[in-house]
């Protein structure tokens, strides 16, 4: 899961913040719950140890210590409640001890004497063997016959533990399921309500240059996403006529040059051939009419990339063998590439059979060799390699010319764009060559790239969906 | 020869009327699509010149209206646009060529006379210029009874350009004819195949066949510099 996604963090957070809630109120109940059951234990014991004093030590001159004795049994009953009562003189004569409760939960001869305390009233607890605890609280009094009597009144801790354990086992168990359901469930909610997002995430990374007239989906649900998706289709909108345009004016603006053009040309040309003229105005005239040609020829080449851009490039769409139009196309360009010096070999032996207007494709090899022509130096050797990789027919130009510096390579497709300024004086090309390829490319669903490095070498690799059989 | 030439915009109108009349064809003018169709109608023309972009009535149109009755004159159409949707819809309503503006005027010219088959339907098997000879045939070039060697694309520009000599063809005729469209732009492959060309017609002999005009193309001919 993504761990930057709003989802993750809203829940991350509320998770966190319920857990840490949880554990506090579940840690002072339990803290507070046993606290309370102890002080209570502890207080009704030391009551009890006060009225065994008061009522029957008071006078035990006159009742002498068998009747405490007998009386205490009689009235605490502790054998059936469970009861520990021990009385004994301050010497340590031991006047009373309760017998050993019914269940035999503890023996209360085993019980060992308290230390002596400065304290009147204090309360132990004493481990027993088998692992039980016992409450005891120890009262020393002072009788009206002035010998001191220690008064020992106890009872099992082991049933506020069991609970408090019941408790404390009840909330480890129920408080991670708690915040499991509670994660679970928020996240589902949360992932609900942004899943809009999602699609709009999707549907926007569709929409390129290309598809610009379509439209992001709108949930109708009133809330703010479907806000953001009307204001981002507004968005889309307003590109989309800025594409359009921008395509329009280039279309206009090449078929607008078109007849200034012819005029230009028709007239240079009668200049150049017209014999009544000496050959220094012809020459004049001749390098005019070579400029309005290559004039002619951007022109030529944007109307082309705005018909493509346009979509009209599927009016001929054959199915043919890419190795075969690799091998012929490097054929007719190899006389090119010789005149440099430069060799152009062809590794395209298994047949790939692709899709798309032939011609156009065909454009794509020659302009991506005349590329590779044109930037290596003399000697230089050119390879064009035709493959099958993953489903894909991939075409490549690889050359060890001059290369590209990085910061060039992200716009060496874009319209006019010369990787060395200096060079623009080039006489054929119009920076055009690569966008036209692109172009071309993107119509057929196919990707284009190029990879270089300076001075070693540059490769254009294009990938287009195969077509089976 | 007598041509009819719908075209609105007076400066190309003019220089194509010049350039043909000095081709010796007799040109009518006009500058709206009634007009033009109504002189396709008044007078039998050997071929009709027609811009698309016509006031009034379309070259679409009168492409149609001449055609409906079924009149074989060739009928070449002049455009600013090159869209493929308007060749084929104009090819399908009868238009014999296409030609996309701006172009050169040789280019134009070569058409013209493809269109009144006077031209590049220059059936005969051997094609001469000079003391150059083409069997179109066996495909094989001599010169002074001298064979020449060409590879098969030195071979289709040569004959392509004697086909019809002294006529100044374009780069991109060349390119369309020799090569194909995929070539569009890449004209200075031409360049390096004429002079590939030149190495073996011209170079061992004294008068030169092949020559350049400067903004236009190549040509061949006899009338030579030597």
């Amino acid at each position: 899961m993504n761990q930057r996604s709003i989802s993750f963090r809203l829940v991350a957070w509320y998770a966190g913040l319920l857990t840490g809630i949880f554990l506090l109120l579940c840690a002072s109940l339990y803290l507070d719950l046993r606290h309370f059951l102890v002080n209570d234990l502890r207080e009704s014991q030391a009551r009890r140890a006060r009225e065994i004093a008061n009522t029957l030590l008071v006078h035990v001159k006159q009742t002498g210590e068998a009747y405490v004795a007998t009386q205490t049994e009689d009235w605490y009953d502790p054998e059936i409640n469970d009861r520990f009562i021990r009385v004994t003189r301050a010497d340590g004569t031991l006047i009373y001890i309760s017998g050993a409760p019914k269940d035999g939960s503890f023996s209360p001869a085993e019980v060992p004497a308290l230390p002596s305390s400065s304290q009147t009233e204090f309360s132990r607890k004493i481990a027993l063997a088998g692992g039980k605890t016992l409450l005891v609280a120890a009262l020393n009094f002072k009788s009206l016959g002035n010998p001191t009597y220690r008064v020992e009144f106890g009872t099992l801790l082991d049933p506020v533990e069991t609970m408090l354990n019941h408790l404390f086992l009840q909330l480890t168990l129920g408080l991670p399921l708690a915040i499991i359901i509670i994660t679970a469930g928020g996240y589902l909610l949360v992932h609900r309500a942004l899943q809009p997002v999602e699609q709009i995430t999707r549907a926007a990374e569709r929409i390129t240059q290309h598809n610009s007239s379509e439209r992001l989906p709108v949930a109708r649900t009133g809330d703010e996403l479907e806000r953001l998706s009307i204001s981002l289709n507004r968005m889309i909108a307003r590109l989309d006529d800025a594409f359009q345009n921008s395509r329009r004016f280039v279309a206009d603006a090449s078929h607008e040059l078109r007849t200034p053009l012819t005029i230009l040309r028709g007239e240079l040309e009668s200049l150049a051939e017209d014999a009544r003229l000496g050959s220094e105005w012809r020459d004049r005239a001749a390098i005019l009419l070579e400029e309005a040609v290559r004039l002619s020829k951007i022109v030529e080449q944007l109307f082309a990339l705005s018909r493509l851009d346009a979509g009209e490039a599927q009016t001929d769409w054959s199915r043919f063998d890419l190795a075969e139009l690799a091998r012929t196309t490097a054929e007719q360009m190899n006389l090119l590439a010789e005149d440099k010096n430069i060799s152009i070999t062809c590794d395209a032996r298994q047949s790939l059979s692709v899709e798309g207007d032939r011609v156009r494709l065909k454009q794509v090899v020659v302009n991506l060799l005349d590329n590779a022509i044109k930037y290596t130096p003399g000697k230089g050797t050119i390879h064009l390699r035709v493959k099958a990789v993953n489903g894909h027919a991939v075409l490549e130009v690889e050359d060890n010319g001059v290369g590209i510096p990085p910061k060039a390579l992200p716009h060496v497709f874009e319209r006019f764009y010369r990787v060395d300024p200096t060079r623009a004086g080039d006489a054929d090309g119009a920076g055009l060559g690569l966008s036209i390829v692109k172009s071309i490319c993107t119509a057929h669903g196919a990707e284009v790239e190029a990879i270089s490095v300076p001075s070693t070498g540059s490769c254009f690799r294009v990938k287009l969906p195969l077509v089976k059989g | 020869m007598r041509i009819l030439l719908a075209e609105d915009e007076k400066k190309v109108a003019d220089i194509i009327e010049r350039g043909l009349k000095a081709e010796r064809f007799a040109v009518d003018v006009c500058h709206n699509g009634r007009a033009g169709h109504e002189m396709a109608e008044a007078y039998n023309y050997d071929l009709v010149i027609l811009d698309l972009m016509l006031p009034e009535m379309s070259g679409t149109e009168i492409l149609e209206k001449i055609r409906r009755k079924n009149q074989q004159v060739p009928i070449l159409i002049l455009t600013a646009r090159d869209g493929m949707d308007d060749k084929v819809k104009n090819f399908e309503a009868g238009a014999d060529d296409y030609l996309t503006k701006p172009f050169a005027f040789a280019e134009l010219l070569v058409r013209i006379k493809a269109l009144l088959r006077r031209g590049p339907v220059n059936r005969s098997s051997t094609l001469r210029v000079g003391d150059l000879e083409i069997d179109r045939l066996s495909q094989v070039v001599k010169r002074a009874g001298k064979k020449i060697e060409l590879t098969a694309k030195e071979y289709a520009l040569l004959e392509y350009l004697a086909t019809q000599p002294g006529r100044v063809f374009s780069r991109t005729m060349i390119i369309e004819h020799v090569w194909d469209q995929s070539f569009q732009g890449l004209t200075n492959i031409v360049d390096v195949y004429v002079r590939h060309l030149r190495a073996k017609v011209d170079d061992p002999w004294p008068v030169k066949l092949l020559r350049t005009v400067r903004g236009v193309g190549y040509s061949l001919s006899d009338e030579g510099v030597a």
